[in-house]
């Protein structure tokens, strides 16, 4: 039982620590992904709409 | 179960309410406002295929951690100990070997399909995909139909309301609000959503978990699960707990649920190209290891917490028996009422309810899509337009949320929630990996081969307690003795009963799959894709 035990806490701990890293990690990055998101959202409809509006 | 008349209070005070519902009134403004960018219905399903590295592995986790997750999971953590840790490292060794091989998840992000039964198609034709559509929403919507029920009771817990009144009342409330933002926004609020999900999910968790151990001591956890639960609370393999194949089972589940199930696999439909696919899943593996992990550990800390408290233990940890699956669940909200300080709390719960709202929204999604694109509109032979599956696509979502309503106040749940979820994903994902692995990797499998496994899959139903009881009535209407096979079914432990149907499943599934191939083999190439 003490083999389970102790990979068990090696394990939680080491899970932890890497997901903590993730965390930081992920909420920076996605942050700026979403403003690109809507960057390339806007300026796809943009486009859209000039291709919809008819030739003068 | 009245908590306060044994003497037990919740921490949970006006301010974490206002915490709460400033949240979420928030976040549901803010997913309804992303509408304006939704333009047609790639924008609405997979959020015109845009979706960068970290916002996707933000909106995979935050979809996969859900409130439900946080449920089942620390309801196994109560009721397995550390054992269940095994689960988090099968699905995170599992997501692993996905992403760095794009094993199943590639191809299909290559072929550019929406959803799963579109795979079908292509490769085995349409009928493929209207009968494997159908088991797919059948089983995903009846895999959800608990999710508003295990929300509500962590709502029930940790507020300290318990009044059957409250649950019907809260079901009712936190369904309005997913459907609302959900039929507006699609994928697009989903990410987003999701990400800010993500944010307030992640760095909660970590810290309940440490003001967890600070309050309980790792040394105390662990000598009570020692005491109590002995070499099954730790030991995986011990025939008293889960048993191997339990852990087998749960190996196949991970492969399941990271790149069969479809609302993981629309993730990778959604990145932008095929390094992202492989990236997002080898970055999310460690989601998938924490979505279960930290969870199980409140699981555990509920349990020693109640095993230490009196008045608790004779409801939680009764002396004869065990106690009820709804008890089970309501135990790690308990937990968490009792420790966590005013405020902090509240931050918690609206991360919880955010979680619950952003898996709610997915899977809602999710299987309204697969109606829309994989059920209906393939009767059509001129084709549906964009409008006409956008206003398919969110009457779906509203008669799938009116469903899980009704199904989550009526079903009797009778065994762990996570069981529950896996037998009733067995339904679909079984004759689906068959379909996906033959369908990628050979060459010879065939649409009669398809239709078999589809059909062998569709049999772990009977892992459902109710059907179960069903196929018994009828069998001794019929005549057959079935005494003895429900004397043994009777004294197996749920888990492992579930672990044996859903590996039986499998099997047959995948013999069908390629005896149906070699037997009836495709003529004339109907098949679309080439490798």
């Amino acid at each position: 039982m003490d083999f389970w035990i102790n990979f068990w806490t090696i394990f939680f701990i080491a899970s932890l620590v890497l997901f903590a890293g993730l965390a930081i990690v992920v909420s920076i990055g996605g942050f700026f992904n979403i403003r690109s998101l809507f960057k390339s959202l806007t300026n796809r409809d943009g486009q859209r709409a000039g291709n919809e509006e008819p030739a003068e | 179960m009245d908590l306060s008349a044994i003497g037990i209070d919740t921490n949970f005070g006006p301010v974490d309410w206002c915490i709460v519902v400033g949240y979420l009134i928030i976040v549901v403004s803010f997913g309804v406002y992303i509408r304006r960018y939704i333009s047609n219905v790639t924008d609405f399903i997979v959020a015109g295929r845009g979706l960068k590295t970290f916002l996707a592995v933000a909106t995979m986790i935050g979809t996969e951690l859900g409130l439900v997750t946080v449920m089942y999971s620390a309801q196994k953590g109560f009721t397995g100990g550390f054992a269940a840790f095994h689960i988090a490292l099968a699905a995170a060794i599992v997501t692993l070997v996905v992403g760095l091989t794009g094993f199943i998840v590639v191809p299909l992000r290559r072929m550019e399909v929406m959803t799963i039964p579109e795979f079908y198609e292509k490769r085995f034709g349409r009928g493929v995909r209207i009968l494997g559509g159908t088991i797919l929403a059948f089983s995903g919507i009846l895999n959800m139909g608990m999710f508003l029920k295990a929300g509500s009771i962590f709502v029930m817990g940790i507020t300290g309301m318990t009044e059957d009144i409250h649950l019907k009342v809260i079901m009712s409330v936190l369904l309005g609000m997913v459907l609302l933002y959900t039929a507006l926004g699609g994928m697009v609020s989903v990410a987003v959503l999701d990400y800010i999900q993500f944010v307030v999910l992640s760095f909660s968790l970590l810290a309940t978990s440490l003001l967890s151990i600070r309050y309980l001591g790792w040394d105390n956890i662990i000598e009570t699960v020692s005491a109590l639960k002995g070499e099954a609370g730790f030991n995986p393999f011990h025939s008293e707990g889960f048993g191997a194949s339990y852990v087998v089972w749960m190996f196949f589940l991970g492969l399941v649920s990271c790149a069969v199930w479809q609302t993981a696999v629309i993730r990778a439909c959604s990145a932008k190209n095929i390094r992202i696919v492989k990236k997002i899943y080898t970055w999310a593996s460690i989601g998938f290891l924490i979505r279960f992990l930290l969870p199980y550990f409140f699981g555990i800390c509920a349990f020693v917490y109640i095993a230490q408290h009196g008045p608790l233990k004779s409801i939680f940890i009764p002396h004869e028996g065990s106690a009820d699956s709804q008890v089970t669940l309501m135990a790690m909200p308990v937990f968490l009422s009792q420790i966590l300080p005013a405020g902090f709390i509240g931050i918690v719960s609206a991360g919880m309810l955010a979680a619950f709202m952003s898996t709610h929204d997915s899977y809602l999604l999710c299987w309204s899509s697969v109606l829309t694109q994989d059920v209906v509109a393939p009767w059509f032979k001129k084709g549906l337009s964009s409008n006409a599956r956008l206003l398919l696509t969110r009457i779906f979502i509203v008669a799938i949320g009116i469903f899980i309503l009704v199904w989550g106040l009526w079903y009797p749940l009778g065994q762990d929630l996570w069981d529950y979820m896996a037998i009733s994903g067995a339904i679909y994902f079984t004759g689906a990996i068959a379909l996906l692995v033959f369908g990628l990797y050979w060459k010879r499998a065939s649409k009669v081969g398809a239709y078999l496994a589809l059909i062998a899959g569709f049999c772990a139903v009977v892992g459902l307690n109710p059907v179960r009881g069903l196929v018994f009535r009828l069998a001794s209407i019929l005549g057959l003795e079935t005494a003895e096979i429900q004397a043994s079914i009777n004294g197996m432990p749920g888990a492992r009963l579930s672990a044996i149907i859903g590996l039986s499943v499998i099997s047959m599934a995948m013999v069908l799959m390629v005896a149906g191939s070699i037997i009836f083999p495709d003529r004339g190439g109907s098949s679309e894709y080439k490798e």
